[in-house]
């Protein structure tokens, strides 16, 4: 088959932006930047574009983060990974806020602020000197071709190339999504830590009410 | 406004935005050092302190802080092309 693995560029972020949709929905219908945000699908989408706009690195919202599949041309699969904190670089989850905050504005924020207890509840920390990899979408049209296989294989390569003390590779995955917890299990990796809540309000907002962080260990 | 004005004002906004004050108010803090002050409430903080100081920051610049001392260069900055 023609699909060939590459580099995210700029011309992708809108394939970015709805990989990151689909991600975030982990199938189901709640799209945590729309959800969360008191915004429209359509408004959530443009304002992700706007933050890949920004070309901040070193964070799962980094054009530079992702690696895309393509076929005939067109990006069909892409998944976002980086080095988390890489000898004392900036932590991701700080610089995807400054993003987050920059581009959403005030609003925003102040309604996500009143729903802030049911994502804190999830939350599992980032740890420091992994590849993290984070927002995997295949298209359903090339679903069962081990796109995504290829695509955390090609990430796991690219790191140890360049950061040969790395020693593991951490995926935080919601419950629900038994599709992606099968791939990343196939792939090696395996359940290490869950973080749930009892707020059954969660619900409403997020695709699960538990995440879990799963880990393979790189030799 | 001098540097420990703004400092006292950044210091109210945290105590407001996270609930306590338990951190000692210095130039060498950091988010590490305040409890509760993580991604989510990171962004609260940095849009209340541009509304208190009346400016907007560039995201580059936010991205290239360490400390409380470079948030307040952010802020005299930013107060001094007004």
């Amino acid at each position: 088959m023609n699909y060939s693995i590459r580099r995210a560029r700029l011309s992708d972020i809108p394939f970015l932006a709805k990989t990151v949709m689909e991600a975030e929905k982990s199938a189901t219908d709640k799209f945590s930047f729309s959800t969360l945000f008191n915004k429209s699908e359509a408004e959530a989408l443009e304002l992700i574009a706007a933050m890949f706009d920004e070309e901040v690195d070193g964070c799962e919202l980094s054009v530079s983060s992702f690696l895309v599949i393509e076929f005939e041309g067109k990006p069909v699969a892409a998944f976002s990974g980086w080095i988390e904190q890489f000898e004392g670089e900036s932590n991701s989850g700080l610089l995807k806020s400054n993003l987050i905050g920059y581009t959403f504005g005030r609003e925003s924020l102040s309604f996500l602020m009143t729903k802030a207890h049911l994502v804190k509840d999830i939350q599992i920390e980032r740890e420091a000197n992994t590849l993290q990899i984070e927002y995997l979408f295949v298209a359903p049209e090339h679903r069962g071709k081990s796109l995504a296989h290829q695509l955390i294989s090609k990430h796991i390569e690219e790191a140890i190339k360049q950061f040969p003390s790395i020693k593991k590779v951490q995926v935080q995955v919601f419950k629900n999504n038994l599709a992606a917890q099968k791939v990343y299990e196939n792939c090696g990796f395996s359940i290490v830590k869950s973080a749930k809540s009892n707020d059954t309000e969660i619900l409403d907002y997020l695709p699960s009410d538990e995440k879990y962080l799963m880990e393979k260990e790189l030799n | 406004m001098n540097r420990a004005e703004i400092l006292e004002k950044i210091g109210t906004i945290l105590n407001s935005v996270l609930g306590h004050s338990n951190f000692e108010l210095n130039e060498e803090l950091t988010a590490k050092d305040a409890d509760g002050w993580d991604s989510l409430t990171h962004m609260i903080i940095i849009t209340e302190i541009e509304s208190a100081f009346g400016v907007k920051f560039k995201l580059k610049d936010l991205n290239k802080l360490q400390n409380m001392g470079n948030l307040i260069d952010l802020v005299s900055g930013k107060l001094s092309e007004k």
